[in-house]
């Protein structure tokens, strides 16, 4: 097998058919930078979890008259609550919080707006049983066996809010993924396309180098590889697409959503970037051989 | 070098065979004379042998291949040892003579410098040296056919298949393809040539198998185009 031959082939194919080829690598791009979207989307949400899941409590605030009479959960309100609490099989830690633990909390919290700090006074701040559960997705249980009972003001829950930005950032993932695979589609369709369009152009060509016997390699490679080089030409862009994209729009946006974790260049790089190239790679392949089968003669 | 056995051949689109038990046997270094009307079974005769097609009933063989049995990955083998020349020529028109002729190594993986080497030797021998970097449509007719000669010739192929060579160029023009034919046929490769040229087949004096309705109705050792009708 002459490589030279091949590749002079490849760009000769590619060039005689421009505007297709550019569709083409478009197309994949675009939709390969959708589905690289979608895998940044679930290693922001695996990110998010790690970082906070551990974290999360259940708060139980007291009502403000057994916040300003009870100091240590000495109380009996205070104190049974804390016993049926370290009893429960799904709590790992229950540490009571009084109003001045909460105001140092919330001094530390806010300390770069000085101007809600000076708004609060220990004495507008409940007194609460931080509670740290086994496994944090099971905190309803508590939420729900709590709120209301007679001393209890309310309940809250950290997962909750955070499960609010799991909704959002999942359905994005689910909307990247459709859009993938709609537009994955209309790439198959392109790079089959380009390829019967080549093959038919280069016929004369093809029909001569069967008839003097080259192998099956020799004549249908340089359109294998056709796809493949266009293939790989739209990983690369959509990969440089997520770059750009990451420090012209994301890393802005995402500054000012702190929950949400920084994209990090390394995220786009390992995780990601291969699994574009290998992808485009394979199903490029896989449509150039498939179509060269079954509308091809060779 | 060539055995046809019981060979029939029925296309799918077709009620008529158009090819019916035919038993040829052509030897090595034979020239031979494929005649007969069009819808014969001239061109399915030719193709069979490349097995562009695989005949419905018989056995194909050339030079030891069995050809409608063997494995289609042995196909090129078979192919590149025949020599395939067309009354249209089939030249690249993008690609100069020495480039057209190159092709047919080239692509099947031959070493460059054997191409460098056979490309210009067998120009010579077509009577196209000095023309090398010439492209085909700067070429006569019979200039184009000897650079499809030249192409089909280059890989010394054990048989050389002619269809109608000479249905697209004048008496003179046709004598000098056949002369270059002779010559090639007098290095021992077999040659076997479709045509519808009386004067042709008339003046060669050589063998002649005549087709009719897909079935051979003649073959006369050294036999002229039109007896007996």
């Amino acid at each position: 097998m002459r490589a030279s031959f091949v590749f002079s082939e490849v760009i000769t194919g590619l060039r005689r058919n421009i505007t297709m080829t550019i569709a083409m690598i478009i197309t994949t791009a675009i939709s390969l930078a959708m589905l690289g979207g979608g895998l940044i989307i679930v290693g922001s949400i695996d990110k998010m979890q790690q970082r906070y899941m551990a974290d999360i409590e259940v708060s139980v605030y007291f009502t403000s008259d057994i916040s300003a009479s009870d100091k240590d959960c000495s109380g009996p309100v205070c104190q049974q609550i804390r016993q049926e609490l370290g009893d429960n099989p799904l709590v790992e830690s229950v540490v009571f919080e009084d109003r001045d633990k909460a105001y140092q909390r919330f001094k530390e919290i806010f300390a770069s707006q000085p101007e809600l700090v000076e708004l609060a006074t220990p004495g507008s701040l409940p007194a609460s049983l931080k509670v740290k559960l086994k496994d944090p997705t099971r905190s309803e249980l508590l939420v729900k066996q709590y709120t209301g009972k007679p001393g209890v003001d309310r309940v809250d829950d950290q997962s909750e809010f955070l499960d609010r930005f799991f909704s959002v950032l999942n359905a994005g993932r689910n909307i990247t993924f459709v859009v993938f695979v709609v537009l994955l589609l209309a790439a198959l369709m392109l790079i089959s396309n380009t390829i019967q369009v080549s093959a038919f152009t280069r016929r004369t060509e093809v029909g001569i180098m069967r008839l003097v016997g080259a192998t099956r390699w020799y004549t249908q490679l340089p359109f294998l590889l056709e796809a493949v080089v266009a293939g790989l030409a739209g990983a690369v862009l959509s990969v440089g697409g997520l770059i750009g994209l990451k420090y012209v729009f994301l890393d802005g946006i995402l500054e000012k959503i702190p929950p949400l974790p920084k994209v990090e260049l390394i995220d786009i790089l390992f995780p990601v970037a291969p699994v574009l190239i290998g992808a485009s790679v394979i199903i490029s392949a896989i449509t150039g051989y498939l179509t060269l089968r079954l509308y091809v003669r060779n | 070098m060539i055995r046809l056995e019981e060979v029939s051949k029925v296309y799918k689109t077709s009620t008529r065979p158009a090819l019916e038990r035919v038993s040829v046997e052509m030897d090595k270094g034979e020239f031979v004379f494929l005649i007969g009307p069009s819808g014969s079974g001239k061109s399915t005769f030719l193709r069979l042998l490349l097995r562009e097609e695989v005949p419905s009933k018989g056995r194909v063989f050339v030079s030891n291949f069995d050809v409608a049995k063997m494995a289609r990955r042995r196909v090129p083998r078979l192919r590149q040892t025949i020599g395939c020349v067309f009354q249209d020529f089939r030249l690249l028109g993008n690609k100069t003579v020495a480039e057209n002729v190159a092709f047919a190594l080239e692509v099947i993986g031959k070493p460059k410098q054997t191409i460098r080497k056979v490309v210009p030797e067998v120009l010579e021998l077509v009577g196209l040296d000095g023309k090398a970097d010439r492209l085909p449509n700067e070429l006569s007719g019979g200039e184009q056919q000897r650079v499809a000669i030249a192409r089909a010739f280059v890989n010394r192929p054990l048989v050389l298949l002619a269809d109608e060579p000479t249905g697209n160029l004048d008496p003179d023009t046709s004598q000098d393809i056949m002369l270059l034919l002779e010559r090639i046929n007098r290095t021992g490769t077999t040659v076997v040539m479709a045509t519808h040229d009386h004067s042709i087949v008339d003046s060669m004096r050589r063998r002649v198998v005549e087709l009719h309705l897909g079935r051979v109705v003649r073959d006369d050792a050294r036999g002229v185009y039109g007896v007996g009708r």
